[in-house]
């Protein structure tokens, strides 16, 4: 009974809800009510599960505080301001429905949020800088295609390539509306050939790897 | 007042994060980047859980008694925390990945292989020589491309000759990926330098 | 050593500060070069301007992007708002990203003039945060109010004008999705691939690869490419902004990124005729 409960209806389940969303599409759109219900169980549990990632991660940082372990000030000021941040965004829920209507959650929303926010990924841009200078080079007939097409879209994108020469647009509209073309609709077929395939094994349960703890 | 605090507060900030990569790892970087992660675990806990009321503990309250399955639906996947209980939170899993698959597949068919093809495929009508050698080049590029990601027939013989041709267009397909993304890291840089400038006051706000 | 060699091994830290310089001077003395438009953007505008958008048309506005992406995205859908409002059509705002509020809050500074003659519930509305990926994309697509049952302020959809008798995708003469992710793609796959609805895709300039030859096909009606996309949209719109602002900046960035490629590519050749 433990094996059926644990293994075989969980795999039944995956089965009739990918069946039940394929049937309301193709073949039985009277069924649309219940993949209506379905999708907006699913979409409520995907939001709680997001909760799950904040829980671990607070767990983590709880401690390296509790344990004193190396760098821990640093866990503790994330706590405090997740602390301080959580309080105040509820007060502001619970009052208003809205938690931005609570001030020093709005405060820190906008000025400590926003910045940072907008300054991370950013950073991307300085390592692609230093990959270009030292990674991209034409080492041989494979890497100078690649190197060849993206500097064409780089002076196509820039007005300035234009500028210098108005053949860079062109050389650079051909690469972009036509060059990468092949390239690029190959990843979004062989994508969809697999996810087909994926979800067809899956449903047969060949294919366990994404359910918790394997199998 | 509390808004020009915020605004220097905010540039302040930004130059914490900017001191890795133009100095190197140290305290003020870390500071800003765990501040970060409090405020934004925050801010991603309260979103979700007023959206969860909106959609499910409120429509719960107000007599919709089916939405309690969601409710513990969701709850159950907690008990990934448990290792003991761990097979409980594959139902929730299940339903997510049920829904995911169904939904993948039925809505993938149409865009990503049945448009894209007949696109492919269609010759062009105006345009003369130049816009059938790009017809050209798309169909036969698609199909040599394709075959290099036939991974279950080793790329020998026939094969040998398109798979390589292939793997080429997509040597290109990548190059202009690469070039779009340049653009997309720098101009998020320029909005950063953007704002360094304007908290100076040396160009408008 | 020679001094290829010697630039070869310069520290990445000298870049990095070579270029964030070099981005900051465009802004303290612009250049203007001039911006051809594409022909992507051009449908884009065309499909949400005259003929193509209807009085009380009801568009939906995705902010599928975070603050990062604001100088990518938030031009295009700066320009993109302003022209639907002056067709006259109702714009529903939503958005995967939970700092959506805050976009929303910036599209009102950006597009002020606009807001000040529309009136919230009447000719816009804000349904706020989605999650839920693709379900939440295909349940929009046969029922919205089981996705946002209130506004992000907490009033009922049925109690707000605008709302009433737009439930489903039939209702929704429109969608623009500005994405920094999944979201554009979600839209494509269960709205437009499912039921024919015009979707056209404002993206950032790292997906324009794989949105362009879906544009090709038919699936987006329109696509804007990151901040370029956005500075042609303005120049369509005549009103220059934020995108064209910044095109100076990318320019020099550009040129210089071309520059450090060069010059990376010589130094390896004169190595290998060394070695």
């Amino acid at each position: 009974m433990s094996q059926i409960l644990r293994r075989e209806a969980i795999y039944a389940l995956t089965g009739l809800v990918t069946v039940l969303m394929l049937l309301e599409y193709f073949f039985w759109p009277t069924a649309q009510p219940w993949a209506e219900t379905i999708r907006t169980w699913a979409i409520i549990v995907f939001n709680i599960s997001l909760g799950l990632g904040a829980i671990r991660l607070l767990m983590q940082q709880s401690m390296n505080v509790q344990k004193r372990r190396e760098n821990w000030q640093y866990s503790a000021m994330l706590l405090s301001l997740f602390v301080v941040m959580l309080l105040t965004g509820f007060a502001g829920y619970f009052a208003t429905g809205l938690q931005t209507s609570n001030g020093i959650y709005n405060w820190l929303f906008i000025n400590i949020y926003t910045p940072l926010g907008a300054t991370l990924y950013p950073i991307t841009g300085f390592y692609i800088f230093s990959a270009a200078y030292r990674a991209f080079r034409a080492r041989n007939v494979d890497a100078a295609l690649m190197l060849i097409a993206g500097c064409f879209v780089m002076l196509k994108n820039a007005p300035v390539g234009e500028a210098i020469w108005i053949g860079f647009a062109t050389i650079g509209n051909w690469f972009q509306f036509t060059g990468q073309i092949p390239g690029m609709r190959t990843f979004s077929i062989v994508g969809a050939l697999g996810l087909i395939a994926y979800g067809f094994r899956a449903l047969m349960g060949k294919e366990r790897g994404f359910y918790a703890g394997g199998e | 007042m509390w808004d020009v605090i915020g605004l220097w507060i905010g540039w302040l900030l930004m130059l914490m994060i900017y001191s890795y990569p133009l100095y190197k790892e140290n305290p003020a970087f870390r500071t800003a980047e765990h501040m970060f992660i409090g405020v934004t675990l925050a801010i991603s806990i309260i979103t979700n859980f007023s959206n969860v009321m909106r959609m499910c503990v409120t429509p719960l309250m107000q007599g919709n008694i089916l939405m309690i399955v969601p409710l513990v639906l969701g709850l159950m996947i907690f008990s990934m925390l448990i290792p003991e209980y761990q097979w409980v939170s594959r139902y929730p899993i299940g339903l997510l990945v049920g829904t995911g698959f169904g939904l993948g597949i039925r809505g993938t068919i149409k865009p990503n292989l049945q448009d894209a093809i007949i696109d492919t495929i269609t010759a062009p009508t105006s345009g003369g020589a130049m816009a059938w050698f790009n017809f050209l080049y798309v169909a036969v590029g698609l199909i040599c491309s394709i075959m290099y990601f036939m991974l279950t027939f080793e790329h020998k013989g026939p094969l040998q000759g398109p798979t390589r041709i292939g793997r080429l267009f997509i040597m290109v397909g990548l190059g202009g990926y690469f070039g779009n993304t340049v653009l997309f890291r720098f101009t998020m840089l320029t909005g950063r330098a953007q704002f360094f400038l304007q908290v100076l006051k040396l160009i408008p706000m | 050593m020679s001094v290829l060699s010697k630039l070869a091994n310069v520290d990445s830290r000298v870049f990095y500060w070579i270029l964030f310089i070099a981005l900051m001077v465009p802004f303290l003395s612009p250049i203007g070069f001039p911006i051809t438009i594409a022909e992507n953007t051009r449908e884009l505008y065309e499909g949400i301007t005259e003929d193509e958008v209807n009085e009380g048309d009801v568009w939906i506005m995705n902010f599928g992007y975070g603050v990062s992406a604001w100088p990518e995205c938030h031009p295009s859908v700066t320009v993109c708002t302003k022209a639907l409002f002056r067709e006259g059509a109702k714009i529903i705002f939503m958005g995967p990203h939970y700092d959506v509020e805050l976009t929303y809050n910036k599209i009102h500074d950006t597009v002020r003039e606009d807001f000040a003659n529309k009136v919230y519930g009447e000719d816009y509305v804000f349904l706020g945060y989605i999650t839920g990926g693709e379900s939440a994309i295909a349940q929009l697509a046969s029922n919205i109010r089981s996705v946002y049952p209130t506004d992000h302020f907490g009033t009922p959809l049925d109690q707000i004008p605008m709302m009433q008798g737009v439930n489903t995708h039939e209702d929704i003469a429109g969608v623009l999705s500005s994405d920094t992710g999944d979201y554009g793609v979600h839209f494509m796959t269960q709205w437009q691939a499912a039921y024919g609805s015009k979707l056209a895709e404002i993206g950032i300039a790292m997906n324009g690869s794989t949105d362009l030859p879906r544009w090709q096909a038919g699936n987006y009606f329109g696509l804007s490419i990151g901040s370029r996309g956005g500075a042609e949209l303005e120049i369509l719109i005549g009103e220059l902004g934020e995108a064209t602002t910044a095109m100076d900046s990318i320019s020099v960035s550009h040129l210089l990124l071309i520059f450090a490629v060069i010059l990376g590519n010589i130094g390896m050749v004169v190595q290998r005729r060394s070695s």
